[in-house]
């Protein structure tokens, strides 16, 4: 028993260390700066980038409240790519061209990811949305009316996150209240999991976006809310929605599903850029199985999309947006037939991850394999050990009989 | 030890030989000497375990509604199972004690319906005033009558069926059990929406009347605990009968006694059981997140392990008994358990298939673990060992539980799912320890029946030379004594040093226990 314990022990130790080296191997290591972009004077026009510095290229994500919420995600072959504005173009009507990197030859690859509306239902009955039966749709908030305090005093520039807070003035003391939505941006250096659920996997390569909906008084019993995503590709380039399944919940409790918006594999060192989160939202600060809200998607919109105006898409991509440019929308739900979580604690947040290169995927963690390996391990063990004794003892109760035949 | 008076071991027609008054003709559903008055009796011993039953695995039943309605986490929740569990870890060494010297069956009987009765109520109550604390008190009465109630019933099924339907009775009541768990496993859900639809939203109200309504079955059963009672009281008029017993005898410092055997099987028990109960519990969230079902679909495989328990257990009890090789049985079960679980755990494959596994394996630990018991205790110690047997069993129950509810919160289904294939595990080295230590000692746990059945006609011979020696005038009443396999057992085990009372029935401590198995 002594040994067989001794040996276990032995057998963690070097799942252990196992677990240690490959996460050092994983450990690359981006340099990121996140600071706001001085130049206006409108506390609204909010310009957030995120620089993350590699061994040969240059990550840009530029966060804006101009207009609809938006992230550009732009890859740069050179290390030293900069971020310009020309912030009186990028505030007039005819923003096309505000938005570039110095170099613009070393930009590889560009995409954007857009937050238009936020729709309102009542969802007593949500199997009738999936059925396409006609909901009581109540008017939406368009995020591009909302007014969005200046995100210069939420940077933080050690834990690298930065808040856009919102709140409706085109309908002033109206249904939203004094009740806020909020995008928190986090970035990274490198890989690893966040802390707070829904824990997900990231890399040095990625960013994560938080929606929050605090305090936004539901306009009927049974409110839910309804999240549009808008994503903008290049020309020949195509973003493809992916559920993924697996059998491993132990970094979201009870949440077994993760779905993504791909785009197609590319032929460079970068990969694909990817928009991915778990199917859950949760109804609390502190994030936990109880409050959690259940979340849907439903299928992405490809025909005929056109970006709504203004956002910084089209200070970036230009005028040819609509043309040359492939659009997809999806609408994200938060809120089950029977999930009253929001309606009682009057939060709400929704993380998602974008990035660049193949979306991470979950995998066992070490101590799961370490309690497989030594709870199937023993018994077999145990099982040979035992044949062992038995067939010595009864040899020797054989040989003790021999010399009396 | 005290001897059972030879008036309890008489059977009920017998007794109308004694200086009874003869009463004129009854009609046959009123005579307690006939079979249709015993069906009538039956039909009432059955019903009295429903209620309990039935709401033993409320909280299961509705594990969604009771988390939302009264904001707790899982590891809270599941402190409903541990409740139910914490007074029988004490209380069943005195069920037995509480109903032969205390109340007797029949007003021992009507209290713990009582309890339960009470205990519900107060569980509803605590919905309805949005007090968890008092839904965990609700379940701790709940609990106190809960377990010995069925020590009761079986001791009701000895006093009225005793060498007659004993094994058919017991059969039946074990089924009645799990069609209570299965019907509400499968009905509380849609009570819930029907009072949903009728309060008008959901809430803790909601389910404080649910469960009120759940708690309905048990006032049914108390009443059946009132009838049984009356018709007990009116029979031993009649027939000049005793007061049925349980007849066990707990002596706690037996315990130092106990074989290596003993303990290993005591580890499998707890470590096999803790891995399948609050999985149950907790089964109906996991099978509607991880494999998309509806709560419909999610409350029938939940159900499914009773279900394919209720016809099996007969099959597989009387397998066991001709074939013997308890051992090995037992270590089939375990393996196929820790395949379902695996299944469950790493595969999308229909889950069906996984719990059908569990619900087979599962009856067959049932009849191939429990009578292993019997094999490795003396006579004398069989009430304790089953006693302690099902104390640890509460306590591990308890225990997990809580243990299991903590890391489905903080670690998912996947991780619950290992740890209760590690429990599987561990309880599979018990068995593989137990055959070892078995085989080295010679012991007689995994002989076939075919050896066995040699052995035992020497040793009954043996019993019976000795027997016909000491008791030549009262060979009739030798006549009498049930000729089962169990009883010719426990005259092999008298030869090896443990003496038995002249008329011990031996199978009553041990099928007291039966509650145990659920």
């Amino acid at each position: 028993m002594l040994g067989g314990s001794r040996l276990l022990l032995a057998g963690l130790w070097l799942l252990g260390s196992f677990s240690c080296l490959r996460g050092d191997a994983g450990g690359y290591r981006r340099k990121v700066t996140l600071q706001s972009v001085p130049g206006s004077n409108s506390s609204s026009a909010n310009l957030l980038h995120v620089r993350a510095v590699g061994r040969n290229d240059t990550l840009h994500y530029v966060w804006s409240s101009i207009g609809a919420p938006t992230v550009l995600l732009l890859y740069s072959r050179s290390q030293s790519s900069a971020l310009r504005v020309n912030w009186t173009k990028l505030l007039s009507a005819s923003p096309a061209g505000a938005i570039w990197i110095e170099p613009p030859s070393s930009v590889v690859y560009a995409t954007a990811v857009v937050f238009t509306k936020v729709f309102e239902y009542s969802g007593a009955n949500v199997s009738a949305l999936s059925k396409g039966q006609e909901e009581p749709f109540y008017p939406p908030y368009d995020l591009a009316d909302f007014s969005w305090q200046s995100v210069n005093h939420t940077v933080n520039q050690t834990a690298l996150t930065a808040k856009f807070q919102g709140v409706n003035t085109s309908d002033p003391g109206g249904t939203l209240g004094n009740g806020t939505i909020s995008f928190q941006v986090t970035a990274y250096e490198q890989g690893g999991r966040d802390g707070p659920l829904p824990r997900l996997l990231h890399t040095a390569n990625s960013s994560k976006v938080e929606f929050i909906m605090d305090h936004v008084a539901p306009r009927g019993n049974s409110s839910r809310f309804m999240l549009e995503v808008v994503t903008v590709e290049e020309k020949g380039g195509r973003k493809k929605l992916q559920s993924v399944r697996s059998i491993d919940d132990e970094y979201t409790p009870t949440i077994f599903e993760m779905a993504q918006l791909v785009s197609e594999p590319r032929n460079d060192s970068i990969g694909p850029s990817f928009f991915q989160w778990k199917t859950t939202a949760y109804g609390s600060r502190e994030a936990s199985r109880e409050n959690a809200i259940r979340c849907r998607y439903h299928p992405l919109q490809t025909a005929n999309r056109t970006l709504p105006e203004p956002s910084i898409a089209h200070a970036y991509f230009g005028e040819g947006l609509g043309r040359s440019h492939h659009i997809a929308a999806i609408n994200i739900s938060f809120g089950g037939e029977d999930g009253e979580v929001y309606a009682e604690m009057g939060y709400l947040s929704w993380s998602a991850l974008l990035g660049f290169g193949p979306p991470p995927k979950d995998a066992f963690s070490p101590l799961v394999m370490a309690i497989v390996a030594v709870a199937l391990g023993a018994p077999v063990v145990l099982l040979l050990a035992g044949g062992l004794v038995v067939l010595f003892a009864r040899r020797k109760r054989h040989s003790q009989y021999e010399p009396i035949n | 030890m005290v001897e059972p008076g030879g008036e309890e071991e008489r059977p009920l027609l017998d007794s109308a030989q004694n200086d009874c008054p003869q009463r004129k003709a009854l009609p046959a559903l009123c005579d307690p000497r006939r079979l249709a008055h015993r069906l009538l009796v039956l039909a009432f011993m059955c019903f009295l375990g429903f209620g309990s039953y039935f709401c033993y695995d409320n909280p299961a039943a509705l594990q969604t509604q009771v988390q939302r309605d009264m904001k707790v986490n899982t590891a809270t929740f599941m402190a409903l199972y541990a409740w139910y569990s914490w007074p029988n870890v004490v209380l069943c060494f005195f069920g037995g004690f509480l109903i032969d010297r205390v109340f007797g069956i029949r007003l021992g009987t009507v209290i713990f319906s009582s309890f339960v009765c009470v205990g519900q109520v107060i569980f509803a109550m605590g919905a309805l005033f949005n007090a968890f604390w008092l839904m965990e008190a609700g379940r701790f009465v709940f609990g106190i009558g809960g377990e010995s109630l069925a020590v009761a019933q079986n001791a009701y099924a000895v006093s009225w069926f005793k060498g007659k339907e004993l094994n058919l009775v017991f059969g039946l009541q074990l089924s009645m059990a799990r069609i209570g768990s299965t019907v509400n496993m499968n009905i509380m859900g849609w009570i819930y929406s029907r009072v949903q639809d009728l309060v008008g939203s959901t809430g803790h109200s909601t389910l404080g009347f649910t469960l009120m309504i759940g708690g309905v079955t048990c006032i049914f059963s108390l009443i059946c605990a009132l009838i049984l009672a009356y018709l007990d009281k009116r029979a031993e008029k009649i027939l000049c009968k005793e007061q049925g017993k349980t007849g066990e005898v707990i002596k706690l410092t037996d315990v130092k006694d106990f074989s290596l055997s003993l303990w290993l099987i005591f580890i499998i028990c707890v470590c096999y059981y803790a891995a399948v109960f609050p999985f149950i519990g907790l089964g109906k969230v996991f099978f509607i997140e991880k494999f998309k079902f509806s709560s419909q679909e999610a409350s029938a495989i939940n159900s499914i392990v009773y279900i394919i328990s209720a016809p099996m257990s007969p099959v597989f009890g009387f397998l066991v008994d001709k074939l013997g090789r308890n051992i090995i049985w037992v270590m089939f079960a375990v393996v196929a358990t820790l395949a379902s679980h695996i299944m469950l755990a790493f595969t999308f494959w229909n889950p069906w298939i996984a719990m059908c596994t569990l619900g087979v394996a599962y009856s067959l630990l049932a009849c191939a673990l429990w009578p292993m018991v019997a094999f490795v205790v003396p006579e004398h110690q069989l009430g304790t060992a089953y006693g302690f047997m099902q104390s640890i069993q509460n306590l591990g129950l308890a225990i997990i539980a809580i243990a299991a509810g903590t890391i489905l919160d903080s670690r998912g289904y996947l991780f619950l799912e290992v740890f209760f294939s590690a429990c599987i595990c561990l309880s599979l080295i018990a068995v593989v320890m137990l055959y070892f230590v078995n085989h080295l000692t010679g012991g007689d746990l995994n002989w076939s029946a075919k050896k066995r059945e040699k052995l035992q006609k020497l040793a009954a011979a043996e019993a019976e030379k000795r027997e016909k020696l000491r008791r030549q005038n009262e060979d009739d009443l030798a006549k009498l004594q049930p000729k089962n396999d169990f009883s010719l057992r426990n005259r092999y085990l008298s030869k090896l040093g443990a003496q038995l009372p002249d008329n011990y029935a031996s199978y009553l401590p041990a099928l007291a226990h039966r509650s145990v198995l659920k």
